[in-house]
């Protein structure tokens, strides 16, 4: 049998806890739609008897009310972590099907003004003057339409040499973005552990870590491991960035150049974990690892590919030029030169003069013969379905990209859809929860006066008779 | 996916992706519609890409080799009617010769009859020289501008046996000119020799010497035919190939429609669908979106 006022004990107690949900679930309402935010939980816990009172002692109450046990901020590390590693993924994806996309849509094919087309003219100048061969019309026309040729291939590797400074632009924000991001998750997990050390409520301090955390997932597709101090330490392409308190940095070391131009080299990356040495990392995802890829294999190549189609075009004309005879019954030069370094590269137009182009098939002085024309129109079929098979070849892995970023999609948002009906505040619940609150706030009220009534009879009535 | 606890923002961000992407379907259909094509890109379907590439270029070919058949067929109408004329000519001679040969002519018929063989000859030289776009129809490839030049009274061929090749299909060449000696005899022993020796022998007289004359000129104009039949024969081979050319053409385009241009009819069902489909999901979004335990509480 508990004292006098030990019911008012409780009631207290329960006002105490009530006011507290209420308190919660207002925080729950305000943050509803904040970035990052988990809901939080009150966990009460009612006070039930001591284990042992006393010595020689038994209690005999019915309890002492209620207490909060937790506030519980509603999140699952092993959900966080499988949403790190999409959103990773999906960026990763993402950066790749963006540049790729650019990079198609500046080809101008299938039936833009692309190579092709300029291919399709340069064979029918061609034609043409295996037709007339003695006309200065048509010769000059072959040198403009050639002339068109060598611009389209130019802007061809233009684009992806723009598209290949943009990446290495973005690389470099993205660096910056990424050590500002370590040291302020290294800072906050400090943060954290101080706050847990000093009994203070971390959870807005939580959701800023893995806020935090998920974009340097975005960012460089680095894992997180909770440390047992509540921090989490991030670990990119098996090195450290992230360790406790203290941050690593990742940095450039060979392929792009402070102010952002290439500096001839392979891209190569380096992450010096705190404390230790700088490791160079590979294969890392996320935006890094997408724009390194990028860099470092997929632009280079189609850059390599259009070189390679351009000394097919060089070579094949070259062979058929050189064994002509021009307008003055000369052996014919070489056409076309192909040289990546020059300016209007990679192909390169030698002749210049209308009448130095090889039309003629038969040698023994100048004559009217167009069959070399001809020829050259005809051995043009080669080059222009090895840039058929490029153009193919290419959109399928544009679109391949594409698709395989469609499909991350689904999984991306399915695991945050997952996070989110965890973590996420539902308004009708919070009401729900606040109206509970409400009541038992007024039920707990009334026990008071309850109480308070029969300690009004008991004082002020008790051995009075009317 | 089992949705065990539903929240206000899951809400919104599910109606906000769907709708974006029920409106980029949209979009898409619109591109579709607007540019009347449904390859934009080689990604939209590599390799649908392929074969419209390889069609346009096909197209591209076979529309210059229509242009090649047309070239070539100036050409051989123009060598048709040059052979046609230099025929007329030689025929005429042959005429002139037999009035020298039957009648009892006096000196100066025969001297009239040679001058007009003469006349004849002169003409038959300038009809060899027949040229098609500046270039001489007879002279093969020849730099000149003649294909037959006089130097002395003596007509010889200044042009080369070298053909005029046009290409009028896949592997397809046609040899669309005739070199002189073809059409007129070897250098020497040509039309034009034997007329000035048929004028010389109609001016002495001697009959044998004319029935000589005459019979050379019989093969000439024999040659000639066999000549014409020859560019006859030809000119149909490019003429068919130039009309299967532009049915081939025309065929390749109807493919290339096939691969890359918009089924309008399906696209305007599809553009309808979808806007039917985008306005429900706007719709329904609204009602989902509104509703909260608040609005039932007092």
């Amino acid at each position: 049998m508990s004292g006098t006022f030990g019911s008012i004990g409780s009631a207290a107690s329960a006002l105490r806890y009530h006011q507290s949900v209420m308190e919660v679930a207002s925080g729950n309402i305000a943050n509803v739609s904040t970035d990052g935010y988990a809901r939080r939980r009150v966990v009460g816990v009612s006070v039930g008897a001591p284990v042992q009172p006393a010595m020689w002692s038994r209690y005999d109450g019915q309890g002492e009310g209620v207490r909060i046990g937790s506030v519980d901020r509603l999140v699952d590390p092993l959900l966080d972590a499988r949403a790190r590693r999409e959103h990773g993924a999906q960026s990763y994806l993402d950066t790749r099907a963006a540049a790729l996309a650019r990079v198609e849509a500046s080809l101008g094919e299938p039936a833009g003004d692309g190579i092709s087309k300029a291919l399709a003219d340069v064979r029918n100048a061609w034609h043409d003057l295996g037709n007339s061969p003695d006309s200065p019309a048509v010769r000059a026309t072959v040198i403009s339409t050639s002339r068109t040729l060598v611009d389209a291939v130019a802007a061809q590797r233009r684009n992806v040499e723009s598209e290949e400074a943009d990446q290495r632009m973005s690389l470099l924000a993205d660096l910056g973005e990424t050590n500002t991001l370590a040291a302020d998750l290294a800072a906050a997990n400090e943060a954290v552990a101080a706050a847990k050390l000093g009994g203070n409520d971390p959870s807005s301090l939580l959701d800023k870590r893995d806020l935090m955390a998920m974009r340097l997932a975005e960012l460089t597709g680095g894992t997180a491991v909770e440390n047992g101090q509540g921090g989490l330490d991030v670990t990119v392409g098996g090195v450290a960035l992230v360790s406790g308190s203290k941050a690593g940095a990742l940095a450039v070391t060979a392929g792009i150049n402070p102010d952002g131009t290439s500096d001839g080299q392979p891209l190569a990356l380096s992450l010096t974990p705190p404390g230790g040495a700088a490791t160079a990392v590979s294969g890392l995802r996320g935006e890094i690892g997408g724009a390194a890829e990028l860099l470092t294999t997929t632009l280079p190549g189609l850059r390599d590919e259009i070189t390679a189609i351009a000394q097919q075009l060089a070579d094949t004309v070259n062979a058929v030029h050189q064994s002509g005879y021009d307008a003055t019954g000369a052996a014919g030069q070489q056409f076309f030169a192909v040289d990546p370094a020059a300016e209007g590269g990679p192909l390169v137009l030698l002749v210049d003069d209308a009448a130095d182009i090889a039309a003629s098939g038969i040698g023994g002085g100048a004559n009217r013969d167009g069959g070399n024309a001809t020829a050259i129109a005809s051995a043009l079929a080669t080059p222009e379905r090895s840039y058929q098979r490029f153009v193919t070849v290419f959109g399928t892995d544009v679109a391949s990209v594409r698709r395989l970023a469609d499909t991350q999609l689904t999984l991306t948002s399915q695991v945050d859809g997952a996070r989110e009906q965890l973590s996420g505040v539902n308004l009708d619940e919070e009401t729900v929860t606040m109206m509970q609150a409400q009541r038992a706030y007024e039920a707990a009220a009334r026990v008071m006066t309850t109480l308070d009534s029969v300690l009004d009879t008991l004082i002020n009535r008790t051995g009075l008779v009317r | 996916m089992t949705i065990g606890r539903v929240t206000q923002s899951m809400l919104t961000d599910r109606s906000l992706s769907r709708l974006q992407g029920s409106l980029s379907r949209l979009s898409e259909l619109q591109e579709h519609l607007s540019t009347g094509r449904v390859l934009n890109r080689p990604s939209d379907n590599p390799a649908d890409a392929a074969s419209a590439m390889r069609l346009r270029s096909a197209v591209g070919a076979q529309q210059q080799y229509a242009r090649n058949a047309e070239d070539g067929m100036g050409w051989l109408d123009t060598l048709d009617s040059t052979l046609g004329t230099a025929g007329d000519l030689v025929r005429r001679a042959r005429e002139v010769g037999q009035q020298a040969v039957s009648g009892a002519a006096s000196q100066d018929t025969r001297e009239a009859l040679a001058v007009e063989i003469e006349q004849l000859r002169s003409s038959l030289v300038g009809t060899a020289n027949t040229t098609y776009l500046d270039r001489p129809v007879l002279g093969g490839t020849t730099a000149g501008t003649a294909a037959f030049a006089e130097a002395g009274g003596v007509v010889t061929y200044a042009g080369d046996a070298n053909p005029v090749n046009r290409a009028v299909a896949e592997g397809v060449v046609v040899d669309v000119a005739v070199a002189g000696p073809g059409a007129f005899g070897p250098d020497g022993d040509n039309t034009f020799d034997h007329l000035t020796a048929l004028a010389a022998a109609i001016r002495g007289g001697s009959t044998t010497a004319i029935q000589s004359g005459l019979d050379a000129l019989e093969v000439d104009g024999s040659r000639l035919v066999v000549a014409r039949t020859d560019v006859g024969a030809r000119s149909s081979r490019v003429e068919q190939a130039g009309i299967r050319a532009g049915d081939t053409e025309l065929s390749l385009t109807n493919a290339l429609s096939e691969i890359e241009n918009t089924d309008l009819p399906l696209a305007t069902v599809e553009l309808k669908m979808q806007e039917v489909a985008y306005q429900a999901a706007l719709a329904a979004t609204s009602r989902v979106l509104q509703p909260s335990l608040l609005d039932f509480l007092r």
